[in-house]
């Protein structure tokens, strides 16, 4: 019988030792509880009139893994915007016709964002789609170019037609380019990132279902308790998509082989000489999506070698990290932030950003944690659905 | 002697009156008190949102009875150092009353707003969590 009993008690341990909920005080409940629900209901970009038609985000899904786009057909969106790698890619930095300075940024839940790309040179997501296809060190097309292959292929005129309700051949070539890039972002618009543990955890602690919470990882809920405080994570890497949308200095050099990559800084000047802006004429909608916070954003000295908060959900699969891919793992990430050098951060910059000095449970804590925020099923495939025919 | 008396019963009274003004009614607002200017603000909406931006209503009235010019608005971190990474702008709605947009905090946390008017810093802290 005693046998019995101890026999049971040993059965019964792993199931105690995965039900433990940590003691979280109210106000770290709180913090967390900020990270949700997920995923935001979708709402379509007033700023590009066929945000949210299927018939768009069908071309979309059609020109993103098209290579004809690009002046020498070797390259397509999808090409560094690879599905399988959380739509990023492997490299470090970049590579079209010519070598670039930055990593691809992952295109998960683009379409929650304020600023894009790594500068945020753009305010929306069709102008930043068109930037690679006419940069010449990418894509090198041209508007007419692009216009061409929509006008001239019997598929992508027929589709274009459906989604927009004119034909390709009576828009002239800027427009037509415009309306390819508009395609694009509305399929980018579907590329949402799924539910993943930690969305499972939070949602039961908003309910007050202390059981269901309990079924997160120790060591993870350890790592969101960092996360939440002692980390400072949460000051940047807030809300539901687990960023601000903003941009920061954190101690990365932003040397390149050119010189120096100027960040925001470079960002908001592009951003400012741009008609592609919310507040320029290819807006569909300026009384709906008024262009607020690019009409207000203010060019100052700190924003050099500032580059945007990347979020955190199925941050596992789009390694290497940073602005310039230079940090090959997760564990590489948070002993960043552990021990930087605080010299390299801009005199009026964050002051609260100071190495955090983790020690190696600290680490594996933080990094059960960003493991949570990883979905257990993958997410539906956006590339595998309807394309032009 | 009375002269002097009335005179002196005068000339506290126009102190008085010159240590003190009403600004335009603003609801619901909060209210600073400067050694030269009253300022009533409210956020738009209220309570001021986390990373979204939003707009302040402010009313204000000069203690010597001037004319009131736009003040200056911004806001502040003090813990973190650096403020916001936008510049509001400022509208006159009528006299004494303002309208600043395009504010956006862009952190939880203790922020001050600042209002800078004819030579005079008027704060107010939030603490945004």
């Amino acid at each position: 019988m005693q046998i019995f009993a101890v026999l049971l008690a040993l059965l019964l341990a792993p199931l105690a030792a995965t039900a433990e909920l940590l003691d979280f005080s109210a106000a770290e409940w709180s913090r967390i509880v900020r990270h949700g629900p997920w995923p935001p209901p979708f709402k379509p970009d007033p700023s590009n009139r066929v945000s949210g038609k299927p018939d768009a985000v069908i071309l979309g899904r059609t020109l993103f893994f098209e290579t004809r786009l690009a002046t020498d057909r070797s390259l397509s969106c999808a090409r560094c915007h690879d599905p399988a790698l959380g739509w990023s890619e492997s490299r470090a930095r970049s590579e079209g016709r010519a070598a670039l300075d930055r990593n691809t940024p992952s295109l998960l839940d683009v379409r929650l964002r304020r600023w894009f790309g790594w500068d945020g040179g753009n305010d929306n997501l069709w102008a930043t789609s068109l930037r690679p296809i006419l940069d010449p060190r990418e894509f090198a097309a041209s508007v007419s170019s692009v216009a061409a292959l929509l006008r001239g292929d019997a598929k992508l005129s027929a589709c274009y037609a459906r989604a927009f309700g004119r034909n390709a051949g009576e828009v002239d070539d800027e427009a037509l380019a415009i309306d390819a890039a508009k395609a694009l972002a509305a399929f980018q618009e579907t590329i949402d990132s799924a539910r993943t543990p930690f969305d499972d955890f939070r949602d039961a602690l908003d309910r007050g279902d202390r059981e269901t919470a309990a079924r997160l990882p120790v060591a993870a809920q350890r790592g969101v308790r960092l996360f939440v405080g002692k980390g400072n994570c949460a000051f940047c890497h807030l809300g539901p998509a687990f960023t601000n949308g903003e941009f920061h200095s954190i101690g990365i050099p932003f040397f390149t082989a050119a010189g120096a990559d100027g960040g925001r800084h470079a960002g908001i000047k592009s951003l400012q000489a741009s008609k592609l802006t919310l507040l320029g004429p290819w807006n569909d909608a300026p009384e709906l999506a008024a262009g607020t916070a690019t009409r207000h954003v203010e060019l100052q000295h700190r924003n050099f070698g500032e580059f945007r908060v990347p979020g955190l959900r199925d941050v596992a699969r789009t390694e290497p990290y940073m602005h310039d891919g230079s940090l090959a793992t997760l564990r590489e990430v948070v002993k960043h932030y552990s021990d930087f050098d605080p010299e390299r951060l801009h005199g009026d910059g964050e002051a609260i950003l100071v190495p955090l000095k983790l020690d190696d449970s600290e680490i594996d804590d933080l990094l059960a944690f960003l493991a949570a925020l990883s979905p257990t099923v993958p997410p539906p495939d956006a590339s595998s659905g309807p394309r032009c025919e | 002697m009375r002269s002097l008396a009335s005179s002196v019963l005068i000339l506290l009274a126009a102190l008085g009156a010159a240590e003190a003004c009403e600004p335009p009614r603003l609801e619901a607002s909060t209210r600073i008190e400067g050694k030269r200017h009253v300022l009533l603000y409210r956020s738009v909406p209220s309570p001021p949102p986390l990373n979204t931006a939003f707009g302040i209503e402010i009313a204000i009235c000069a203690k010597d009875g001037a004319s009131v010019a736009a003040p200056r608005v911004e806001a502040w971190m003090p813990a973190h150092r650096h403020g916001m990474n936008y510049r509001p702008s400022v509208a006159v709605k009528s006299p004494g009353l303002f309208r600043a947009d395009g504010l956006l905090l862009h952190m939880p946390g203790r922020w001050e707003f600042v209002f800078e008017l004819g030579g005079e810093r008027l704060t107010a802290t939030h603490d945004l969590d």
